[in-house]
């Protein structure tokens, strides 16, 4: 079947070519016809479902395409016109069966009101007005709850788009409830009721519009020749939205922007203009690299690693970033500097060493197209921004660049710069040490390995959700299917939390054992990278073989399955005694026989077991 | 081949999942089984667009063949 994965992938490579709304739809007919069989590997199947109150097709053609641009098999469920509530309540209807990993919900709030709605607003009570808010935001929270308790899919509702005409023109907002507000008040209660559903997220469609150009988003002819309400370039925009969070569930993310100094954070040449020369200050020019760095630091503040690849002598640069009064970036900022004058390719893949994290999930900030140029050539894994020559328009470009997505922020990311800091300093001391035992025995490690509750829940749906690198199986599941892992009799979900003398790393490890009563399966095992290299991984697992042990079983079994990143994990089972018990596909499995066989505690960590 | 017929062949032929050179005046919807109601949707708002013109209903309905459109499209354009 090769020939009809050929015929697919010439199809997508026309559609990066062009990939104009006509195109997309196009490969996705062609595709639909080829029907390409999935391939083995789960962890490149996507399945995504869309029901609304309209003709879905095209957004969903256009979705689905995207999808597969990113490589994956999708298979796509397009609910019927309007048919959206049978869909949701039918607890075996396709939308289910299809076990999608994303549902989409698009419903036009003008099917949900009374059709007189638009008429009878100038002479409606403010009562009536205030009870018709609460009967449109109720209908589709109702759907949304009914779906979230039948799948364990990601679920994205669309909010209503806020109207920019009201029939009582520029007084609107003299009356007690505006016409605009009605629809503004209905996505506040949206947001306030879904808030606390984690799998739900409500997709922001009113500010997509907005951005897009509210007059621009419809046509009328396909609207009303056959309810296909967006015109074929909103639609394009729409299905750019909804593969945000496509890319956040599957960790398809960036994680670390590395960024050049001279004309990039600071206008002018540090070597040239000196201390006083270079331009960074609270008036233009100058405060457009101010509130470049800004922004920068509030995507620190969130998670995302900073570091810097600059050529330059380096004592001239770092005292830009430890003494100049309008810097904002500080040194402790950076997870790792590279300030010298190798070849910026060479730095850029020593900075991805040191921090531990992947070409892939890297952004690279550079003024100057010719060392864009040499990065782009060297690792085209590492995404090159096309930064504008103007540096007012740095700061938008920036913003919009929509890679960084995450579907929650925990505790752990917010102090992720912070943990650098601790890395810094066991480098330093790793340096004087003698031998790597002696190392470890001084860094004071503290594991700590319990059962997931619901504190620490979150931190590991995004484990689960973005580890790459040391991930035994790259198992991706959702919220809720964590959550009935979680709480089943027949399945386990440990994590496990690190601390040294340099700092707490929080939860950093997350292992799902499916139970039986001979034998327990390591579903999954993983662990954040940045702990690699400490052993603290065997002291997880012989957490987990003891446990075992004790619950009366024979053996663990673990699986590797090998993905283009998870060769730091390939002789994990080995290393620990496993025994080779039969190779599936590309990987394979591994048993340890307790009766014979433990795990030892390295000396040098603590386990702390609760 | 003019620009604009060119840009129509090109438009036709992604919709109907043809190549350029399979495409024929006397293809007929209802015959061919790709030219369904969604695509005859599409078909026709690619051409307004393309062209910045508009078909009534009665002319929707009234598009059977490839070469319908040709017809249609260049007494648009040149009115």
């Amino acid at each position: 079947m090769s020939g009809t994965n050929d015929q697919v992938d010439e199809i997508l490579k026309s559609v990066r070519e062009s990939p104009t709304y006509l195109s997309l739809w196009s490969a996705y007919k062609k595709i639909q016809r080829l029907s390409p069989k999935p391939p083995k590997s789960a962890s490149l199947r996507a399945s995504i479902a869309i029901i609304g109150s309209s003709t879905l097709e095209p957004l969903a053609a256009c979705l689905d395409v995207k999808i597969r641009l990113e490589g994956f098999h999708n298979h796509t469920f397009i609910g019927g016109f309007n048919t959206y509530r049978q869909e949701a309540m039918d607890k075996t209807s396709e939308l289910y069966n299809a076990k999608p990993d994303i549902i989409i919900l698009a419903v036009d709030a003008w099917t949900l009101l009374d059709q007189n709605f638009l008429s009878s607003y100038p002479r409606m009570s403010s009562k009536s007005r205030s009870a018709a808010i609460k009967e449109l935001a109720n209908s589709l929270i109702a759907i949304v709850e009914v779906l979230a308790k039948n799948s364990a899919a990601l679920i994205l509702v669309n909010n209503f788009i806020v109207p920019t005409f009201s029939p009582m023109g520029v007084a609107d907002n003299k009356q007690k409830i505006s016409f605009r507000q009605f629809f503004r008040r209905a996505n506040q209660l949206l947001e306030e009721k879904l808030e606390a559903i984690s799998n739900v997220f409500v997709m922001d469609l009113d500010s997509v519009a907005s951005d897009f150009g509210k007059s621009r988003t419809m046509n009328w002819n396909t609207y009303y020749r056959g309810s296909v309400p967006f015109g074929e370039e909103f639609t394009l925009v729409v299905a750019d939205e909804y593969m945000r969070y496509f890319r956040a569930l599957k960790g398809l993310t960036k994680k670390c922007i590395v960024l050049d100094l001279d004309n990039t954070l600071w206008g002018g040449i540090i070597g040239e203009d000196g201390i006083e020369g270079i331009k960074l200050g609270p008036a233009s020019p100058g405060i457009e690299y101010v509130e470049f760095q800004r922004l920068l630091l509030s995507f620190y503040n969130r998670g995302i690693i900073l570091a810097v690849n600059s050529k330059n002598n380096f004592d001239d640069a770092i005292k830009v970033l430890r003494e100049h009064p309008h810097q904002i970036l500080k040194e402790e900022h950076f997870a790792a500097l590279r300030i010298n004058w190798q070849n910026k390719a060479a730095n850029i893949a020593e900075l991805a060493k040191e921090i531990n994290i992947g070409l892939d999930s890297i952004v690279f900030i550079d003024d100057n197209p010719a060392e864009r140029e040499q990065i782009r050539l060297t690792y085209p894994e590492v995404m090159v921004v096309d930064l504008p020559k103007n540096p007012r328009l740095y700061r938008t470009t920036l913003e919009n660049l929509d890679v960084f997505d995450a579907l929650s922020f925990t505790k752990e990311d917010m102090a992720r710069g912070e943990m650098y800091v601790g890395k810094h300093k066991r480098n330093e001391l790793e340096q004087r040490s003698t031998s790597i035992e002696d190392f470890l025995r001084t860094l004071e490690i503290k594991v700590r390995v319990k059962l997931t509750g619901d504190f620490d829940t979150p931190r590991v749906v995004q484990l689960i959700g973005k580890t790459n690198q040391f991930n035994l199986t790259t198992r991706r599941y959702t919220d809720a299917e964590i959550k009935s892992l979680r709480d089943a009799e027949e399945s386990a979900i440990y994590s496990m939390a690190v601390q040294d003398k340099f700092g707490d790393e929080g939860v950093v490890g997350v292992a799902i054992i499916r139970k039986e009563d001979v034998s327990w399966t390591v579903d999954s095992f993983l662990m954040s990278c940045r702990v690699i290299g400490r052993s603290i991984e065997t002291a997880f697992l012989a957490k987990i073989a003891a446990d075992a042990k004790t619950a009366g079983t024979k053996r663990v079994i673990g699986e590797y399955i090998p993905t283009k990143k998870n060769a730091p994990a390939a002789d994990f089972y080995e290393h620990h005694g496993f025994a080779k018990q039969k190779e599936m596909g590309d990987g394979a499995s591994w048993m340890l026989d307790l009766a014979h066989g433990t795990l030892e505690v390295p000396d040098w960590i603590d386990l702390i077991e609760e | 081949m003019t620009d604009a017929e060119n840009s129509l062949a090109e438009i036709i032929s992604k919709v109907l999942l043809l190549d350029r050179n399979e495409l024929t005046d006397d293809l007929k919807r209802g015959d061919y089984e790709s030219w369904d109601s969604m695509a005859h949707l599409i078909l026709i708002s690619e051409i307004e667009n393309e062209f910045g013109i508009f078909f009534e209903d009665d002319e929707v309905v009234d598009i059977w063949t490839v070469a319908d459109i040709r017809e249609l499209l260049s007494k648009k354009i040149s009115s």
